[in-house]
């Protein structure tokens, strides 16, 4: 691997000695934890001014909870743990979450982190397209406190995150919506181990008629720099009932938004031809779960 | 510049020099000359690599062997008990599952996970308990096979 100027590995055990750390290295500290992303960095070239790793693991930041109207995920809950948690278990809302951590294979299970996998701002990553369907935020704890900042005001671009140089990410949440909601993802790829050709999720809420009142569309894996939300296909689905003929009408609508990315993956016609597919099926798989 | 790291593969304690970027997969083959564990991507992308950490299948490429700390590691060498095969292996072997055999100490270690956690698993489970697994010989089916006759075996008559 390419960490040619990694002189220090720390192990800091409180959330001041990370803000510690990330200031006595302003440009040249990485923040790991499962590490699954680190070395596909590294073997590209792209972490060659590393000089320390500030592993936050130790940090007890791996927990599920709810209070206060949101789930909250501890930064370095792992993917695992996360589809384990009683907390999301069965209920049409986290249904995005389930699927998402669903598709990596168990050694990416085991290791990966939320936050790691939030805070990397690789386009082609899974959870952070099912969170922002879910509305959710990330807490970054910095040197003048904890903030909140919405995962759609989060990421600034490929591999780039809003983040302040003193600031690191502890947990993530979602909110819970008042009434009955349900979410859904799923992933284009071409093998089980391979990042998003394309990733959709959507959240869709209905009222006591059937009739879609709530909608939250989002397309990644490729689309763009970053997750793209849907608009178009959103209006297409609010007012009206969640029935097939409008989950085609929406995936044509998120198809005609979208500028995707040409890549070694997939062309951005391909690309653009897959969303509407997609798009479709997360609808129906979220409006299943809603009537179930 | 090295330090010293102390490391619990297959039961024994090793204290090893290792550099600060080391990943546990060179800590096992170029440290501790233990090379049943295969180098191949080196990204997290073909499994060879797989090793248990507290009996969960990681990548050991993928893992900084500073991250480690006290939890136990067990790589393909460790299935040997008393000089008796797992079943696992065993069972590679009566079903031909090798070809060139570059995966299969991989392969197996995820295999292990996944019958220590569902000790009868189906045909799908299998092949999702090994999805982060490639082989570019097989076509997987005698995998699947060799994992089915493993599980079969630790089943009571």
């Amino acid at each position: 691997m390419t960490l040619n100027r990694l002189q220090h590995y720390h192990l800091p055990d409180s959330g001041n000695a990370v803000i510690d750390l990330l200031e006595k290295y302003p440009d040249e500290a990485m923040i790991v934890a499962g590490g699954t992303f680190v070395h596909g960095l590294a073997a590209r070239g792209l972490v060659s001014h590393v000089e320390a790793l500030i592993d936050v693991s130790r940090l007890g930041l791996n927990f599920v909870r709810t209070d206060e109207g949101r789930l909250w995920i501890g930064a370095t809950t792992t993917f695992r743990e996360l589809l384990e948690s009683p907390e999301i278990a069965g209920q049409p809302l986290f249904g995005a979450i389930r699927d998402a951590l669903s598709w990596p294979p168990p050694q990416v299970r085991n290791a990966a982190t939320i936050g790691g996998c939030v805070a990397a701002a690789c386009p082609f990553f899974d959870m952070p397209v099912a969170l922002l369907a879910l509305a959710g935020a990330v807490s970054a704890q910095g040197r003048s406190g904890v903030r909140e900042v919405p995962l759609q005001e989060f990421y600034d671009g490929l591999f780039e995150n809003t983040l302040k140089a003193d600031e690191f990410v502890i947990d993530m949440s979602v909110p819970l919506p008042t009434g009955r909601a349900a979410s859904a993802f799923a992933k284009l790829e071409t093998n089980a181990n391979d990042l998003a050709i394309l990733n959709a999720a959507v959240l869709v809420s209905a009222g006591s008629g059937g009739t879609c009142d709530m909608a939250r569309v989002f397309v990644g894996g490729g689309v763009g720099e970053t997750p793209v939300r849907s608009r178009a296909a959103e209006e297409v689905l609010i007012g009206n009932a969640l029935t097939a003929e409008h989950f085609v009408a929406a995936g044509e609508a998120a198809r005609n938004e979208i500028d995707p990315l040409d890549d070694h993956r997939a062309s951005a016609a391909y690309r653009k031809a897959m969303t509407a597919v997609y798009v479709q099926r997360v609808l129906e798989k979220a409006a299943a779960r809603l009537r179930a | 510049m090295k330090e010293l790291l102390t490391i619990e593969v297959n039961g024994e304690r090793h204290e090893v020099a290792i550099e600060k970027s080391d990943s546990l997969a060179r800590v096992l083959r170029d440290r501790l000359g233990m090379t049943a564990t295969k180098r191949g991507c080196d990204t997290g992308g073909c499994g060879c690599c797989t090793v248990l950490v507290d009996g969960r299948a990681v990548y050991s490429c993928m893992t900084f062997a500073k991250a480690v700390g006290e939890r136990k590691v067990t790589t393909v060498e460790g299935l040997v008990r008393e000089g008796e095969l797992d079943p696992l292996q065993q069972a590679f072997i009566d079903a031909d599952a090798v070809q060139c055999g570059y995966c299969t100490c991989g392969m197996m270690m995820a295999a292990r996970q996944l019958l220590d956690e569902n000790p009868d698993p189906s045909e799908d489970e299998i092949r999702k308990g090994i999805s982060g697994n490639l082989c570019r010989c097989t076509g997987y089916s005698k995998i699947v096979d060799a994992i089915q006759l493993a599980a079969a075996a630790g089943r009571p008559a």
